[in-house]
């Protein structure tokens, strides 16, 4: 076969692949983009359905916005530290016993995945709250005297969140983790390096790939979390999506609330593009060295 | 086949015809307890004595229900049930038809309580109620005394909105409840209030956002002292909760019916709102819920029984010492109020 066949052939493949995502591109373009173009629209209306910048002038000059990114922020990149420090070891762990036990466990992992948000996020209410488990078993222990605030704050918060996305950050860790070459750790151990300098100087910088996806996951995705502050901050855990909430219930300023919602798409891509450019960066880094 | 098909035109062709026998009205409710507590005793029964059929439709946020049928210009929603605050922004707004006191007795209301766009039709109040098991039987006799950390060192829950608690706020520095509204309309008097529950804080454990929310603390005892709606806490106590409360010094706020503008059958929701707000439909609505009628006659000669008149915000007894929330007020400062309540929150 000639080149020029090959071609015609790889071009024909390709336009059989692009139709076969054809029904998920119209799907995305019609439920996605669709309503964050007609928010995009709403952001830039007043009252009256007239153009105006008044919306952005009038989030972007309240307090109550800047607290509420900062809160959004800290939420995000808590509970990001949090799955780290919770997600490496235990996708380390994972990845270094056999395929057997790991699997079970994943499974494990994953179960809290396949139960809905509202529910766990309710769970944790009845265990954390002033009567709740945690706090009764403390007191019956002679622990603590008084029941501990656990719940209806921002650690209360916290709790939830990294409980919904720990199993999100493992996935991709575990993954990139197991995709090691054994024989390169073998070869760094039998070159005298002992177990933490492995951990460190190999499995580590190998996993990055992965360690990144997961982060991008867990942080992005908690940008926008509303039910967990909503139900565990006690309404004192006030991030943006809570902001847009109220603009909305209690303001009634769907112009408002829709600029704040494109303020959130902002920030996401933001940290979209902060991730990618991190990863390409990584990946130049392997590939030259 | 061709059966199933004949079946179905002739189903289509009555369903089509029967308009003509029967007017038919949707009417828009919050629904839940207080959605069958309206169509037990208001609706149902007013639609059978007009032989007219009425279709309800539920709706949480009713405002944003709404606007969202008069902005997109597809009413189909004929009677609606409001929030009154809520009902005077809609009005402000133009999204009412004005109430047409022609149909309706304007004498079915108490003075103070006439509204051009939303007849009121029942009341409830924000009240103070307790964990009778940490507060035990010598609760906070005022407001003043909800605010005595020291006297009562436990926790509070609030509402995360500046209604009613504002005014609140100002009854527990000793406003009286005549002087309330005119110290809000000073020009200080907003911070005042504002700053009076900036006090209270540090010893509030939950900001509530739901009725429902507000019931499940009280009975959890997430917290020791909760303000909550009278028909809350009333339900938290019957279900035998640990839990009391009191009418002293409640804010009575009333919910309201109106007609959205641009409705194709205005006349006929006019007829059923006076229908279904007659003394003896308003008396009976407290058989399901603990809130309260507006017409004054609901009140009289036994329509409601004294063991449930008891439990109503506006029932002699009750009443003396409650503000009545100002409507009006609230359309007018009300973004203003709650823009000072977010900050003072997230201070």
């Amino acid at each position: 076969m000639s080149a020029a066949a090959y071609l015609q052939d790889a071009r024909r493949e390709r336009r059989f692949y692009l139709s076969l995502a054809l029904p998920a591109l119209v799907l995305v373009g019609f439920a996605a983009l669709l309503p964050v173009a007609w928010i995009l629209r709403q952001s830039f209306l007043d009252l009256g359905g007239n153009f105006t910048t008044a919306n952005y002038g009038k989030i972007l000059s309240s307090g109550l916005t800047w607290s509420a990114l900062g809160t959004t922020l800290a939420l995000s990149g808590t509970t990001l530290v949090l799955c780290m420090i919770l997600g490496i070891p235990l996708a380390l762990t994972l990845a270094s016993t056999s395929t057997r036990i790991a699997n079970r466990v994943l499974i494990l992992i994953m179960l809290p995945l396949w139960t809905s948000i509202l529910v766990r996020t309710y769970g944790w209410l009845v265990l954390l709250r002033k009567d709740g488990l945690v706090n009764a078993a403390l007191q019956s222990l002679g622990l603590t005297d008084a029941p501990l605030p656990l719940v209806y704050n921002f650690n209360g918060t916290l709790i939830g969140m990294v409980h919904y996305m720990l199993p999100l950050f493992v996935l991709p860790v575990y993954a990139a983790m197991r995709d090691i070459d054994s024989n390169i750790i073998r070869a760094a151990a039998s070159m005298g390096a002992g177990l933490w300098h492995c951990v460190r100087t190999v499995i580590l910088p190998l996993s990055a790939g992965g360690i990144l996806s997961g982060s991008t996951i867990v942080f992005i995705y908690t940008l926008g979390f509303f039910i967990t502050p909503a139900v565990l901050g006690g309404g004192k855990v006030n991030p943006i999506s809570i902001r847009i909430d109220r603009t909305l219930s209690t303001f009634q300023d769907w112009g408002s609330a829709s600029a704040l919602g494109v303020l959130l798409l902002v920030l996401v891509l933001l940290t979209g593009a902060m991730l990618f450019a991190t990863r390409w960066f990584l990946n130049r880094g392997t590939r030259h060295a | 086949m061709k059966r199933i098909l004949r079946l179905s035109v002739a189903a289509i062709a009555i369903a089509a015809a029967s308009p003509l026998a029967a007017q038919t009205l949707t009417i828009t409710t919050a629904g839940g307890d207080y959605g069958t507590a309206m169509k037990e005793a208001m609706w149902g029964p007013a639609a059978a004595e007009l032989g007219i059929e009425v279709r309800e439709e539920t709706q949480s946020d009713g405002f944003a229900a709404l606007k969202m049928q008069v902005t997109s210009g597809a009413v189909t929603t004929d009677v609606i049930h409001l929030g009154s605050p809520e009902g005077a922004q809609a009005a402000a707004q133009g999204l009412l038809e004005p109430i047409d006191y022609s149909i309706i007795d304007p004498k079915s209301l108490p003075a103070g309580a006439e509204s051009a766009y939303c007849y009121p039709f029942s009341s409830y109040g924000t009240v103070m109620a307790w964990n009778t098991k940490t507060i035990g039987e010598k609760p906070p006799a005022s407001w003043a005394e909800f605010w005595d950390v020291k006297a009562f060192p436990g926790t509070r829950a609030l509402r995360a909105n500046a209604q009613d608690l504002i005014e609140i706020a100002l009854l527990s520095e000793g406003v009286a409840p005549s002087e309330v509204y005119t110290v809000l309309d000073s020009a200080e008097g907003l911070k005042r209030a504002i700053d009076r529950l900036e006090v209270l804080k540090p010893n509030v454990s939950v900001w509530w956002t739901s009725g429902a929310q507000s019931a499940q603390i009280l009975k959890d005892g997430e917290a020791d002292l909760v303000v909550t709606w009278n028909g809350r806490a009333e339900s938290v106590k019957a279900d035998g909760g640990a839990a009391n409360y009191s009418f002293k010094g409640s804010v009575i706020g009333t919910d309201c019916l109106a007609v959205p503008k641009g409705s194709a059958n205005k006349d006929a929701a006019m007829k059923l709102i006076a229908a279904m707000t007659k003394p003896e439909r308003g008396a009976k609505l407290t058989n399901y819920i603990a809130y309260g009628p507006l017409n004054p006659k609901a009140y009289e000669g036994g329509l409601i029984p004294a063991e449930r008149l008891q439990l109503l915000a506006t029932a002699p007894g009750n009443v003396e010492t409650s503000v009545f929330s100002k409507a009006d007020w609230w359309v007018k400062n009300g973004d203003a109020a709650q823009a000072a309540f977010d900050e003072m929150m997230n201070r």
